[in-house]
Parts: C-alpha cells; structure tokens; sequence
C-alpha cells in the first residue's frame, strides 16, 4: 500500500469534520474522493499532508508517516488556489520547484518543459496577476508536479478549467499514473472521476459511505438502471410495483428496478403498452450511486 | 529551506517601487545632511535682507554718532543712516515714500518712534531693535564713564563648556558634542522609521500570503515558524541594504567634503566621522534586535487578520508602542539618566531607542546597559517564539478576526 488512512478522526470544537475514516491507494493508481460538499474532503486531504494534525489516527506511506519522507514526497494543489500575485510565472515556477528540493538549474529546465507543454510559452515572464483564472491554475499544477512528487494531491483540480484544458490535464493525470505517481483528487464531475478513477473513496459528513475498485462498486450494485424506449403508452410502467421513475427524458424513461422485480414483467408490460424501441438494463452510474447514497438534497 | 523563502522575499521587494523610492529618498536625506551647512548658507544668502535704511531725526543731539558708529560696525551693507535736521520730519515722511526707504525714526530718549510703510516686518522690527539696544547701551556707557576696555570686559561672554564624566579620557569631548547629538537624533528617527516601515511590510507580507491563499502550498511545504523566520530574515536583509547604501552615501558625501571638492568646508556640518565607532556597533545591536522584536509581534499580527485592508487595524497598537518609544527616547535627550529614561531603556519595547538614545548622550551605568540588551534579547526570542505559535494556527483561518482570548489560546498551543 502506497497510501494509507488509518481511523482518521478530525475534530474543530464542536464539528467532527472526519470521523474514523480509513481507505488506502496502491502506488500509481488514480483515486477519485468525492462527497458533497462539507463532507470533509479538504479536511481529509490537510490531515494527509500533515497541514492539520488528526485528533486520532494517522496517515502512513510505504509503511512510515509522511513526515519521515519530507515535504518532496507530495505535491498539493489545495483548493483555495493561491500564488504570489507579483512574481513572474517562469520565476514562481522555479521558487515552488527549490520549494521542494530542486536545484535551481533543474526547477529552471523542468518549468521550461511544463510551460511549453501546457501552452503557456507567451506568458513566461508575465507577473502572476495578469494571467487569467485557467492559466494561474495551470501554473499551479505545474508547481505540485514539477517535482517529480510520488504523491499528487489536487483538490478540485478541474474547477474552472474549460474543456480543452481539462482534456490536457486528465492527460496529464494519466500520465502521472502510468509512470508510478500515486494521484488523489476530489470532485464534483462525476463523469471526470469515472473517465480518470480506477478507485473511489466516497464519503459523507466525514464518515466513509464507499470505497473500493469504481467497477466492482457498479456490478456489486447489479444492473438496477432499466432504460426503456417505446412508440405508445408511455404510463405503462404505473401499474408495476418495484419499478421507481428517475427520468421522463423525450426519448426514453429511466427507471430503478427492484431486486425482486422480474425484468422480463416489465417488458411483457412495456410490449402490450406500444412498439418497444429500446430495452437495456444497465450498471448505475456514479452520479446515481453518489446521489442514492448522499441523498438528493447534497 | 528558509535560504528559498530568503531570497524570494528579497527579490520580489528590492525591485518594487516602495523600496526604490525610499531608498533613493534616503540617499537624498543624507547628501543632503552633509551638504546642509553649505546649503544654508546658500538659502541664507539667497533670502538675505536688503540694507536697513533708515533716515533718522534726533532730538538729543548725542545719539546719532553712536548709533551711526555703531551702524558702521555692521557693516555699510548692513545699515545706511542719514540724518534729518530737526524740523524737517513733514518733508522727511515724503522722502521715505519717494525715496523708497525703509522707514523715518525719531529719537527722542527714552523713546524712538519708527515710522514705516512696512509696519508688519518683523525682520526689519527686530534688526532695528537690536541696533537700537545695541546704541543705547554704547551710549549709556560712556555717559557712565566706561572706556573701550572696560566695555569690552561688560560685555564679555561666558565661555561654558559642559563635560561628561566618564566620557572622554582622550580629551576629544568638547565641540564635538552639538554635532553629534545631531546625529544621534538623526540615528534614533532612523531607527523608530525602520521599526515601523520593516515591521509593516513583515504584516502585510504574510497578510498578502494568506489573502492570495499561497499559504495553504506553503504550509504543507515549510513549517510555520520558518515561513515566519524566512520572511522576517528577507525583509531585515531588505533593510539592512537600504542602511548600507544610506551609510555609503552618507561616507560618500563625507569624502567629497573632505576632499575639498566643490569648495566646501569640512569642518562644519553633520558628519558619521563625528561619531565614536562604539556608538556606531551599539546602534547595528539595537537597529537589528529592535526590528527582530518587532518583526516577530508584526508577523503574528499580520497572520491573524484575512485580507491585506485589516493590517492596519491590527498593527495599529505596535506602531504606537515604537511611537512611545521614539517620544521617550527624546525626552531623554533632556535627562538622560531620569527615572523615566532609565525604566523606558529597559522595557524590550522601548529599549531599542531609548537605550540608544542615553548612550549617545553619555555613559549609562554598565549594568543598566547590560540589563537592557539582555532583557531585550529575551525579548526576542520569546516574542519569536510565541509569534510562531499564533502564527501557526493564524495562517489557515480565514474570516472574522479571532479575538484576544482565542489569540491567547494559539499561544499555549
């Protein structure tokens, strides 16, 4: 185990914001972290990198505390983004690279690599302020990874970005992971985590709700989800116990259906009902699952 | 690590305008303290008053030849005198107004009467109350009897000259003394501005780094206390640069001086070479421990407000401690060794100027000046230590200010 959370509890006053959670994440795998919001996601992640201390538990790698491998191990990327407004872009880049260990020959190449790389070659010598939102967040990912860390802890790290930005960065998530780096992130886009995630944590008012493979998650959940298009009565499915609506899209309804709910009741009904053009029984989605498990008001 | 933090918070401010500005500002104070006696001299030229000239009408008969002597002794640029018959003082007023003259005085002992277009002058008033104080006295005088020399032994001023016990076994005390007193005031403000300048730009640097939200990369990076220490270190370097290139051009100018250039005078004027090299290392201890002391107290400000706007507010209460301290630090000047003084020197608070300011006036006991350094150097480290704490939990909160129960409360830990 690369990672590993053991019985975090995290308490402020009165809130316990993490209680007893524990998940681990092997070495080059992508974990997804989601929860709604005050969840204790931020809190979980500043317990990992030693920012808080956790009221109980802790928090290992390879078997040792994070603090036995010193602040080069990770790289964070927290979700308040923040950079010194003043500073050059190729020159902060250099400050977070010594930041973590590098010399300022080596901080000096690599920022040159990530800045062409991830398009920002016109605005090397801008100050930190003139550049937009996307573009600061870029720089900020670059200063997490620009040391090589084993770790990458990126909070929110596709918030704010546009489509062609955020197709760069999950590149670059993949490729972490393929050459051995370890990435943690959290968010709110379902379909970024199932695109990225072999694993997810999720959790729920601090505590773990689910954790574990992201497709084993989905087939333990059995094919529950039926989709089912037709040319007729479209109010068929009233009459059947078991089966629950969860959209009425135009082209088709999507419904929930019950363990002990015969699918095959369903279509005899569905086919005395009017011309059946689509009949799929299917795997949840991690929207559904994060939604059936956190509840619709989160 | 701190080298990192070192360097960038040097960097990013040594190019900034603040700092060049009053860099170049301070060099232009110095050039300018060192060329001062010359420079007055040239204003005082430059604003010097025309020739007084007077027609006067003298009723007495005896006191215009001493009042034209004594107007001689002034000097023919000075002051002109002519003088009226008796009789003639309607005809005189017109002349005064034709002529353009400065005005028509009648002398009638014990009284004179000036008449002038320019009453309000008080310049003009004040000459010619002291020549006529000047003429009378002469004339009175010699209606007493008193000769040349007897006048001279009258009017002979008294020479006093103060001296330190303690100070000066090598018998260089002496003229020395107004000049670098000067000085000293002039080392004092330079240390109450440093102290609150350096310890605002420490507040609103960490201030900056929490507004900007860089905090929360750097403190999973660097522990608090280095942070704080990184900063505290790279802004001190900032001032101590500014002090060099001050003291540099402040040499600088002393050279120039020395060397005769430009025609000017050496011996006048404030100078560092009038300084005792002693009083020189007691102002690097004081200017350096003072901005250590308050550079912690200002960081741990600076990290318990959220935006850069509520700096002020808070650091408020420590720039009026240094203004305390700069207040006391002058009233000393007047008595060096009063209670007040002495217990003023030994409060970490004020110490940093008002200990500097009794050593530069002499010698304060030995005990006290130890007691003093000591006591401020306990200061600083526990004022660094106990900054550090406040710091540590002040960075990541964000929103309302915590109040000063709570701060005590990040103090114990």
């Amino acid at each position: 185990m690369a990672l590993s959370v053991l019985n975090v509890t995290k308490r402020f006053r009165d809130i316990t914001a993490v209680k007893d959670l524990s998940f681990k994440v092997d070495r080059g795998r992508i974990l997804g972290f989601l929860g709604p919001n005050g969840a204790g996601k931020t809190t979980t992640m500043r317990v990992i990198l030693g920012i808080l201390k956790p009221d109980a538990g802790h928090v290992s790698w390879e078997g040792r505390p994070l603090s036995y491998w010193g602040p080069a191990l990770f790289g964070y990327l927290p979700e308040e983004r923040g950079l010194y407004p003043k500073m050059h872009m190729h020159e902060h880049l250099v400050f977070l690279g010594q930041l973590n260990g590098l010399s300022s020959r080596d901080a000096k190449v690599r920022a040159d690599q990530w800045i062409e790389r991830l398009g920002l070659g016109e605005y090397r010598g801008k100050r930190i302020e003139e550049l937009s939102k996307g573009n600061q967040q870029k720089v900020q990912v670059i200063g997490a990874l620009l040391h090589q860390p084993k770790l990458l802890i990126l909070d929110e790290p596709f918030s704010g970005l546009d489509p062609v930005n955020t197709a760069m960065l999950k590149e670059v998530l993949l490729e972490q992971s393929q050459t051995g780096c370890t990435v943690v992130f959290s968010s709110h886009r379902m379909d970024q985590v199932e695109e990225l995630c072999e694993d997810i944590v999720l959790i729920h008012r601090g505590e773990l709700v689910l954790s574990g493979n992201l497709q084993r998650i989905k087939s333990a959940m059995g094919r529950q989800i039926l989709r089912v298009a037709l040319e007729g009565r479209r109010d068929f499915w009233r009459r059947i116990p078991g089966l629950t609506l969860l959209a009425d899209r135009p082209d088709y309804l999507e419904f929930r259906i019950d363990p002990s709910l015969d699918p095959n009741i369903v279509l005899t009904q569905a086919l005395q009902a009017g011309k059946v053009i689509r009949f799929e029984l299917m795997e949840p989605s991690l929207d559904q699952i994060f939604v059936e498990r956190v509840g619709a008001g989160a | 690590m701190i080298p990192v933090l070192v360097k960038r918070d040097f960097a990013s401010r040594v190019r900034g305008m603040p700092y060049v500005i009053t860099t170049v500002l301070g060099v232009l104070v110095f050039i300018g303290l060192g060329f001062a006696p010359v420079l007055m001299e040239y204003f005082a030229a430059a604003f010097a008053e025309d020739t007084l000239d007077i027609l006067v009408v003298d009723y007495t008969g005896e006191f215009l030849p001493v009042l034209a002597e004594v107007a001689a002794d002034s000097g023919a640029e000075a002051v002109r005198i002519e003088a009226v018959p008796v009789g003639e003082e309607s005809t005189a007023f017109q002349r005064v107004i034709d002529e353009g003259r400065d005005g028509l005085l009648l002398v009638d002992l014990p009284e004179f009467a000036f008449t002038t277009l320019d009453a309000a002058n008080y310049a003009q008033n004040s000459r010619l109350q002291n020549l006529l104080d000047r003429s009378l006295t002469r004339l009175n005088a010699r209606n007493l009897g008193l000769g040349a020399d007897e006048l001279a032994k009258l009017f002979a001023a008294a020479d006093l000259q103060v001296r330190q016990i303690g100070a000066g076994e090598d018998g260089e005390e002496g003229g020395d003394f107004t000049s670098s007193a000067v000085l000293a005031y002039f080392m004092i403000f330079m240390i109450y501005t440093c102290l609150i300048m350096y310890g605002n730009m420490v507040a609103s640097g960490v201030a900056e780094e929490k507004s900007s939200r860089i905090m929360e990369v750097m403190i999973a990076k660097v522990k608090p206390t280095e942070l704080m220490f990184g900063k505290i270190l790279g802004i001190g370097a900032l001032g101590l640069m500014q002090f060099a290139i001050w003291v540099a051009a402040a040499l600088a100018t002393n050279a120039v001086r020395r060397a005769g250039l430009f025609g000017l005078p050496f011996d006048t004027g404030i100078s560092l070479g009038n300084v005792q090299p002693v009083l020189l290392v007691w102002f690097a201890v004081f200017f350096i421990l003072g901005f250590f002391f308050y550079a912690s107290i200002y960081a741990a400000g600076g990290a318990v407000v959220s935006r850069v706007e509520e700096v002020n507010q808070v650091v408020t209460i420590l720039t009026m401690l240094i203004v305390v301290g700069f207040i006391v630090a002058f009233m000393s000047f007047t008595n060096p060794n009063g209670r007040l003084a002495v217990i003023a020197s030994l409060i970490p608070f004020t110490s940093p100027m008002v200990m500097f300011a009794r050593l530069t006036l002499g010698s304060p006991p030995a005990a006290q000046v130890a007691a003093s350094v000591i006591l401020l150097v306990l200061a600083v480290v526990c004022g660094a230590w106990l900054s550090g704490r406040i710091y540590r939990v002040g960075v990541l909160l964000y929103g309302k200010r915590p109040t000063f129960r709570e701060i005590l409360r990040y103090m114990r830990g």
